[in-house]
């Protein structure tokens, strides 16, 4: 599937409307419906956990897999290869830190990084990946592996709409526990804001990768902390620690979009060092765009991965 | 600048509330969450220069608001002389009475007296007369009116505080009934002068119960004189005192020689435990003390020993009270009297059927009387108290006899025979008494008495004038038509005088018709026959001296029984000076102090204790309403002399503030600040809306 630019027939659904959906599976759908209906003629045209393919077997190859039917007609080895194995694990890693709950538009980062969330669970899981799902603030809070049942999809909803209470933000500790659950190569995908601490994100990311493991972090910023639009002189607190600031933020605006760029770019040159892509969406940003971005830094990342005579096995995402 | 009301100032405080307003806003601004600090720092705002002064601006005219505000409430005015409050046409005719009496003896009542007195003084304008007086049981004159008036208005304050500071208060008591209605009469006199003129009594006292006010219920209270009450009161309430109560002779007390003191307790006191004991000149203690437990408002006679022998007591002392003025009570220990009766008569005293057996049996000794019946060769003085002339005497006798006489001594003449009138006859010259001798049939009896007469004066009670069971056998007539002032004071019931009384100079010559013996009649062994004797006794001066309690301040009867008559007495009061006194002198009212006084009269002395008027002991306030019941006017109940100059500061003030109004002018500056500041505000608000950026 070759993904394109979203049909400008039908406009973007923007984010302030799209919140207003109270259930976040329904929000995933029309998200993902319509970035269907701009790319596909027909998104449901079927996948199956069938057959896909034979191979000779090779001593060493598991058993389970060989095709006695075969074996006993024709008295040759082979093995029956499924599409499950084909299929991509993805694993969504959502922070749920007290700092994804600012928000200055109606609604607040975690809500959206959780429709985020819900959109690429939805999307993967039409594409008949295994969607697995783990939550942490300053530590892991929720776990659930990766599986493609549509219950398991609404469980994974389910933990997605826990309100956020995260005291402080861990990156690393999240991204090693996945690599220690996740023995399977897949796809890793981290949604954070990233306003912590990146002492130990970039090892964290290299055992990921060594691990196989492709990542796609998402960076969801609001407007307001892009821009640190306010404009009187106010005690500042911090959501996570509640440490209080005396900020005048027509003088501090220059220091602080500086130091945010900054963190931005550190993010963004850790995972292009490591191969993996970052992307960073403000709020505002309609979400057909996240997932229209997304694919297409898969795309890329395949060209360049099959340039680089990488075996793949996977289909494209 | 002063205030009438300071208090309102506190007012001024809210000027805070804007500046604290203004300090709050800067400080409190509004809180953001926001999800990390990690890129921010602290920074403090900045506010611009211009801001400031625009906000400077309108908070100086809202605080000055406030202020004026405060200040205008507080009512402030200028300080300046007021003329007098009193117009001309009003001026005061005032009688300032300060009590000098005993009571005000008492702790810190005469400093706060006198400075009241100065506080009455100094409110006094140059058109009012005063006259001050001093009272206790007299008014004494200090400054008269004429003299208030002649001295120069600068120097009458000096004048009347110099002559109240050289008073003291003395011992005598409070006649404050006498003070009040002697000043009003003294303010009704000059008052037809000055008809206009308002008319006031002052006075300051402790106003204790124990102030004499009887007369002013018959008093007729002139109209238009007011009565001004300044009260003191001492630095401790309450007060014990004790007081010698007089025997009746012949009671139990004499006859143990102890003496009866009544101790009594105020009601406003706050002790009860006293201790009372005799006490020498030294004023240390003589035998031990007696506790006496006296509750407040209540009082206990307690019987106080006689000083030990050989002592010299002379004053009871009560101890455990606080206010020592009436603490000490004069008292001179009973002492016997020595009484000399001469029997001039032919019988011994061994012979029973002699009248002498039975006079000198009739005579016994009591601790208070001593009486020595002797012989005429064995009198020591020449003037017995009684001579009894029994028998026919011989010229040497008659010597003793006028003495006697002229001493103002009783001579009892009772003959035993016919014979012995011839003895009479030469002592009362010129008189030939025919003495008959009588013998009735059976007997005769005492059928005519006269009770009034100082002899039979005993016998007046009905229970005791029974004389008829006496019989006289025998007696002899008196013919006492010669004498024309002889007096005849029994008759016997066949009409002859049986008792007649002849004075001769200033003595008296009793006659009786019969003897007491058992020859002539049963009168010695009746139960009349001792108070007779005691009666004749008394008449001719040997009367055991009771002591009448002697008050300063009251009429002192002096004890001159038994001093020679005719002979000028001279009086030593315990300070000493000497008062002559003229013969024949019988009270004194001159006494100024509680103390012991000594009677002089040639070489004879007698020494007698005067106290303090027990009245001026009860120190516990007068009730409140008490000269309202009396039909004072305007007899309020005083307030403190330092109240009292702040209430008349506080009226002046009030005066002036009520004249100058400042707070009209203080309120008109408000209200035009406030339009300022209304205008200021407005063209503010005006141009920030115009020029937006500006006011951010």
């Amino acid at each position: 599937m070759t993904p394109a630019a979203p049909a400008t027939s039908r406009p973007l659904i923007a984010p302030q409307a799209l919140m207003r959906i109270r259930h976040l599976e329904l929000r995933a759908r029309v998200v993902v419906e319509g970035f269907w209906s701009g790319i596909h003629r027909s998104p449901y045209h079927g996948f199956s956990v069938e057959f896909t393919e034979y191979r000779q077997y090779t001593p060493g190859d598991d058993l389970r897999y060989l095709d006695w039917r075969v074996l006993a007609r024709s008295d040759r080895f082979f093995l029956k290869r499924f599409e499950d194995e084909t299929n991509l694990r993805g694993h969504l890693v959502a922070d749920q830190s007290r700092s994804m709950t600012f928000g200055s538009l109606g609604f607040t980062k975690a809500e959206y990084a959780a429709t985020l969330a819900a959109t690429l669970a939805y999307f993967l899981h039409l594409q008949g990946d295994a969607v697995g799902l783990l939550t942490f603030d300053d530590q892991v809070r929720d776990y659930l592996p990766a599986r493609h049942r549509v219950s398991h999809l609404r469980r994974l909803m389910h933990a997605l709409e826990r309100s956020a209470a995260g005291t402080s933000t861990d990156l690393a500790a999240p991204l090693q526990r996945v690599a220690e659950l996740v023995r399977k190569r897949g796809l890793v995908l981290l949604i954070s804001d990233f306003l912590a601490p990146l002492d130990r994100l970039e090892a964290a990311l290299l055992q990921l990768s060594a691990s196989g493991h492709e990542m796609v972090v998402f960076q969801v910023l609001d407007p307001a902390e892009v821009t640190l639009d306010f404009r009187n002189a106010a005690l500042f607190e911090d959501m996570e620690s509640g440490r209080t600031l005396l900020v005048d933020p027509v003088t501090a605006r220059a220091e602080y979009t500086r130091r945010l760029e900054a963190q931005t770019r550190a993010v963004r040159d850790l995972c292009q060092r490591l191969g993996h892509t970052c992307l960073r969406l403000t709020t505002d940003q309609p979400l057909e765009l996240a997932l229209f971005d997304f694919l297409r830094a898969r795309m890329q990342r395949g060209r360049r991965v099959n340039r680089a005579g990488h075996h793949a096995t996977r289909s494209p995402a | 600048m002063s205030f009438l009301a300071p208090l309102f100032l506190l007012g001024a405080l809210a000027v805070a509330a804007p500046i604290v307003f203004h300090l709050v806003r800067r400080t409190t601004r509004e809180r953001v969450r926001f999800s990390s600090l990690m890129f921010l720092r602290p920074e403090p705002p900045r506010l611009t220069q211009r801001n400031r002064i625009e906000h400077w601006l309108l908070l100086a005219l809202r605080c000055a608001v406030l202020g004026l505000l405060a200040a205008g409430f507080a009512r402030p005015f200028l300080r300046q002389d007021l003329p007098a409050i009193t117009a001309p046409g009003q001026a005061r005719q005032m009688v300032l009475l300060l009590d000098t009496s005993a009571s005000m003896r008492r702790d810190g009542v005469w400093n706060e007296a006198l400075a009241r007195a100065e506080a009455v003084l100094r409110r006094l304008g140059p058109a009012d007369a005063a006259a001050v007086f001093t009272f206790d049981r007299t008014l004494t004159s200090q400054i008269s009116r004429e003299e208030w008036v002649a001295t120069p208005v600068g120097d009458r304050l000096g004048l009347a505080l110099a002559r109240l500071r050289e008073i003291q208060p003395g011992w005598q008591p409070t006649h404050l009934d006498q003070a009040l209605t002697q000043a009003a009469d003294l303010l009704n006199e000059t008052a037809a002068a000055s008809t206009d003129a308002k008319r006031q009594i002052v006075v300051i006292s402790d106003f204790q119960a124990g102030s004499q006010l009887g007369s002013l219920q018959q008093f007729d209270w002139p109209k238009g004189v007011e009565v001004s009450v300044e009260s003191v009161r001492a630095s401790t309430a309450g007060n014990a005192f004790a007081q010698l109560l007089a025997d009746v002779p012949g009671s139990s007390a004499t006859r143990e020689s102890a003496v009866r003191v009544r101790v009594s307790n105020e009601p406003d006191s706050t002790r009860d435990q006293f201790q009372i004991g005799w006490a020498g000149p030294d004023g240390a203690p003589r035998g031990a003390a007696l506790d006496v437990y006296v509750p407040p408002g209540q009082s206990r006679v307690v019987s106080l020993p006689a000083p030990p022998p050989g002592a010299t007591a002379d004053r009871v002392l009560l101890r455990g009270d606080e206010q020592a003025f009436d603490n000490t009570v004069f008292a001179l220990p009973p002492e016997p009297v020595r009484l000399e009766v001469v029997y001039a008569g032919s019988d011994v005293e061994s012979d029973r059927r002699g009248p002498l057996f039975f006079l000198r049996r009739a005579f016994q000794d009591t601790p208070l009387v001593s009486v020595r019946v002797v012989s005429v060769d064995r009198a020591s003085g020449p003037a017995p108290h009684l001579v009894v002339v029994t028998g026919p005497m011989d010229d040497s006798v008659l010597p003793l006899l006028r003495n006697a006489l002229a001493q103002g001594r009783v001579v009892l003449f009772a003959p035993v025979s016919a014979s012995a009138f011839a003895t009479l006859g030469k002592l009362v010259a010129g008189a030939a008494l025919g003495a008959v001798e009588e013998r009735p049939a059976h007997y005769a009896l005492l059928g005519e008495l006269d009770f009034r007469h100082p002899l039979f004066a005993p016998f007046a009670d009905p229970r005791f004038s029974d004389f008829t069971k006496i019989h006289f056998w025998q007696y002899r007539r008196l013919d006492l038509t010669a004498l024309a002032e002889a007096r005849v004071l029994a008759r016997f019931d066949s009409g002859d005088p049986a008792i007649a009384e002849l004075p001769v100079g200033p003595g008296r010559l009793l006659m009786f018709a019969a003897g007491w013996h058992p020859e002539d009649s049963q009168l010695a062994l009746s139960s009349k026959f001792v108070p007779l004797l005691y009666a004749a006794l008394e008449l001719g001066g040997g009367r055991p001296p009771d002591s009448p309690p002697a008050w300063v301040g009251a009429s002192i009867r002096l004890p001159v029984e038994g001093l020679p008559a005719g002979t000028p007495l001279t009086l030593q009061p315990p300070n000493g000076v000497r008062i002559s006194l003229p013969a024949g002198t019988v009270s004194f009212d001159g006494a100024s102090a509680p103390g012991l006084y000594e009677l002089a009269a040639g070489a004879e002395r007698r020494r007698f204790a005067v106290n303090l008027d027990p009245a001026e002991s009860r120190t516990s306030p007068l009730p409140a309403d008490e000269f309202e019941r009396l039909g004072v006017p305007g007899g309020q109940p005083s307030v403190e002399p330092v109240r009292e100059a702040q209430r008349q500061a506080r009226l002046q003030n009030a005066e002036l503030e009520s004249r100058q109004k400042l707070w009209r002018w203080l309120l008109a500056a408000a209200v035009g600040i406030l339009l300022l500041e209304t205008w200021l505000a407005g063209w503010t608000a005006r141009r920030q809306t115009l020029n937006p950026e500006a006011a951010t």
